[in-house]
């Protein structure tokens, strides 16, 4: 059948003629009905397409929303497994398989206290010089030797590189990445930025799926194993350090009065997270942790970044990955870890503000920007769904109308058409040609109403797309549904009216006025 | 040959279980091949019934009826859309034609159903010489309301003969015409009786028109009150 797609005029004619004649009969009358009264037909048409586009544009919208939240959750990667340095964890949040460490300030804080923590806190930080980000110094800070946590709030470093090997043979784990996490200030001529360095490893790449290489390359394994002075700039840092949209790979970079090769620049994918001033990832430069550890003298990791096979292994691997811990460390039953596994499918959405604010506290940005994401995300989907479930009610009151319209305009035409009915009855039309005269144009006029309806929606949805951003997925399973329905309405729509056609009496009929 | 034999016809419309109305009270009438026959009466008389039931739209109450000397007073709807199809060819007074379709299109009508429906070239051809035979080749592409309305009876006679029916049945073909535009389409009758041998019945309650029949039968409380032959018309009598 597909292969016999009528493709000109001749050929159309060509099935016709070989139809059987009741049918050919039908068909031709219908088409004849519907040329003769153009307006009538166009209106019923439109009714019928515009319901049918709108189910297309709502199918494509949904569709390309979904997607895009899709896409969005998996960039944010709810498969990341992040462990940090020290345990200081707030109430209402637990370790996973581990025990809990005493709170330092976790308790249900009651109103106001967290302003009087931040007055308490916020005068000591900012007294020290060092700590003072304008403030020119030629050697590392505390803050900067021992990352935030450990200068202000009291981290330990109590990871090794030894730990991530480790991790890394853990059965269930895909990518590891160590983590060394400093604030610096970089160096290009005479620009300077204050930013965030990480020095982390190869598989960083493919732990956060938001990165993309905008210039250059990540550095490489060869580079993390000679310890090389090679930095990759996320996009914030690049704008501040060289200027938008600049390529500056192969140009040097001084951190620690120590020249750095630029390699490359990452930006971001995600649009919920492009990337700010004073971000974690994109106003930041990776450097190779074995570069850091050499220039610090260091052999500690301040985080180790893990990614799960899959999602659904989450939980067992951080419960492995606690278990290796504790016993590489030597920790007693009755010991409180001294590190933190956080997994972001761990976190539930509906936790109280209270021990989220303490969590900014305890200086777990990265961990609270995550979990903004997948709020966000977890919204959006949740909106997505409620607007997809409108713009199908929408369609549908659109398709019924459209419906009830074709019916409608039938109805209508038989009654006007009461004494063609008779005249067609005394010239021999049988009670099934009739029928199927108007249940023919009743499907025609679906048909048709299908096609336009398909090229509006599709339509539609592209200019939607374009002119408010939406994600839109058009596809050819929508648009034979859309159709498949409209060929449906006609046909459901003509069974009356043809009903009611074909049982006139020819007598009544030729007589009426 | 008869075309057409009609014993003992009855018709009872019941309206309600108290109220019932004999539009024919056992009428019997034959009708030879080429007979032109007019038939008279007043409104009431069962003039409209006695063409519905011999046009096969309606079935009788009782009765008999052969038409080309086969039974059709007991048949099924679809059989007698068939019977319409082939062997009558209908006129009416108020034309009946499709407001939006060409004349041409208007001839076609028939052909598009019963058991030949010849394909479309052969449809137009048809079409094409019955308009030919009502004298409007000129006027094939005019839709109905492009044209006079002798003209638009003449097209609905050329429809009726499409098909080549035997016989062809018109209800008070000039009531809606003047004179002059009448006595055109009575003459389009004779001159179809006398050169093709047609069956023509013609139902009027116009004395004059009835003239130009070969026979005329009045019909008075669904009874024949008077059957005479006409002379001096150039119709062939029947045989």
């Amino acid at each position: 059948m597909l292969k016999r797609i009528p493709l000109n005029r001749d050929q159309i004619q060509n099935l016709v003629r070989e139809m059987p004649a009741e049918r050919r009969t039908a068909l031709e009358t219908a088409f004849q009905s519907l040329r003769r009264y153009p307006l009538r037909t166009a209106l019923t048409l439109l009714g019928l397409a515009f319901g049918v586009a709108a189910l297309m544009a709502t199918i494509a919208l949904g569709r390309g929303a979904q997607g895009a939240i899709r896409d969005q959750v998996r960039a944010a990667g709810l498969n990341v497994i992040e462990i940090t340095a020290g345990n200081y964890r707030t109430r209402g949040e637990r370790p996973i398989g581990g025990v809990e460490a005493p709170t330092r300030h976790g308790a249900a804080l009651p109103p106001g206290a967290l302003e009087r923590l931040l007055r308490k806190i916020e005068p000591v930080a900012l007294a020290h010089p060092e700590n003072d980000p304008m403030e020119k110094h030629d050697h590392p800070t505390a803050a900067e030797r021992l990352g935030d946590s450990a200068a202000g709030l009291g981290a330990a470093a109590t990871l090794t590189s030894d730990d991530a090997e480790a991790i890394a043979s853990l059965s269930g784990v895909a990518h590891v990445a160590s983590g060394i996490h400093e604030s610096v200030r970089v160096f290009a001529g005479d620009r300077r930025w204050f930013t965030r360095l990480h020095g982390t490893d190869v598989d960083l790449v493919q732990i956060r799926r938001s990165f993309a290489m905008q210039h250059g390359r990540f550095f490489s394994s060869g580079e993390l194993r000679r310890s090389s002075q090679v930095v990759v700039l996320g996009s914030v840092a690049r704008d501040q350090l060289f200027g938008q949209n600049e390529d500056p790979v192969g140009r040097e970079v001084t951190i620690w009065n120590q020249a750095f090769e630029v390699v490359g620049v990452v930006v971001s994918t995600n649009w919920m997270n492009p990337g700010a001033p004073g971000d974690d990832e994109f106003d930041a430069v990776y450097t190779p942790f074995t570069a850091v550890h050499r220039l610090l003298n260091a052999t500690n990791l301040n985080s180790i970044t893990v990614t799960a096979a899959s999602s659904g292994r989450v939980t067992e691997v951080s419960r492995s990955i606690t278990d290796l811990l504790r016993e590489r460390h030597g920790i007693g039953e009755t010991q409180a870890d001294d590190f933190t596994v956080t997994t972001q499918a761990s976190e539930v959405l509906g936790k109280g503000l209270h021990p989220k604010v303490a969590e900014t506290l305890a200086g777990n940005i990265p961990n609270l920007e995550r979990t903004t994401l997948r709020q966000l995300a977890a919204t959006l989907e949740r909106s997505s769904r409620t607007m997809s479930a409108l713009l199908l009610a929408i369609a549908l009151v659109s398709l019924i109308v459209g419906a009830i319209g074709i019916s409608n305009v039938m109805l209508l035409s038989v009654r006007e058409r009461i004494r063609e009915i008779g005249l067609r009855m005394a010239v021999g039309a049988q009670t099934g040609d009739v029928g199927s005269q108007f249940l023919t144009e009743s499907v025609l006029l679906g048909a048709a109403g299908g096609v336009l309806g398909v090229v509006i929606g599709a339509v539609a949805a592209v200019v939607v797309e374009s002119s408010f951003g939406l994600a839109v997925e058009v596809s050819v399973v929508a648009g034979l549904i859309s159709f498949v329905v409209a060929l449906l309405t006609g046909v459901i729509a003509g069974v009356s009216p043809a009903r009611r056609a074909a049982r006139l009496d020819p007598i009544v009929a030729l007589g009426s006025e | 040959m008869a075309a057409i034999e009609v014993r003992d016809l009855v018709k009872t419309y019941v309206l309600s279980e108290t109220h019932r109305v004999e539009a024919l009270r056992g009428l019997t009438l034959s009708v030879n091949k080429g007979e032109f026959l007019s038939v008279l009466g007043p409104s009431g008389s069962g003039k409209s019934t006695l063409m519905h039931i011999l046009g096969c739209l309606d079935q009788p109450t009782s009765g008999e009826y052969r038409l080309m000397g086969r039974d059709v007073a007991r048949l099924g709807n679809d059989e007698r859309a068939r019977i319409r199809n082939e062997e009558i060819g209908f006129v009416f007074q108020s034309f009946h034609l499709l407001a939006r379709a060409s004349a041409l299109e208007n001839v076609e009508l028939p052909m598009l159903y019963g058991a030949k429906r010849p394909g479309r070239e052969e449809r137009r051809q048809k079409a094409a010489e019955a308009l030919e035979a009502v004298r409007l080749s000129d006027r094939a592409t005019h839709a109905p309301s492009q044209l006079s309305g002798g003209q638009q009876q003449r097209v609905a006679i050329a429809r009726a003969l499409a098909n080549r029916p035997g016989l062809l049945l018109a209800d008070e073909p000039t009531g809606n015409l003047d004179t002059r535009t009448g006595r055109e389409i009575l003459d389009t009758f004779a001159r179809l009786n006398s050169e093709r041998g047609l069956t023509v019945i013609m139902i009027t309650h116009d004395r004059q028109v009835a003239q130009y029949a070969s026979r005329s039968v009045e019909l008075r409380d669904g009874r024949i009150l008077t059957d005479e032959a006409i002379s001096g018309n150039g119709a062939t009598p029947g045989a």
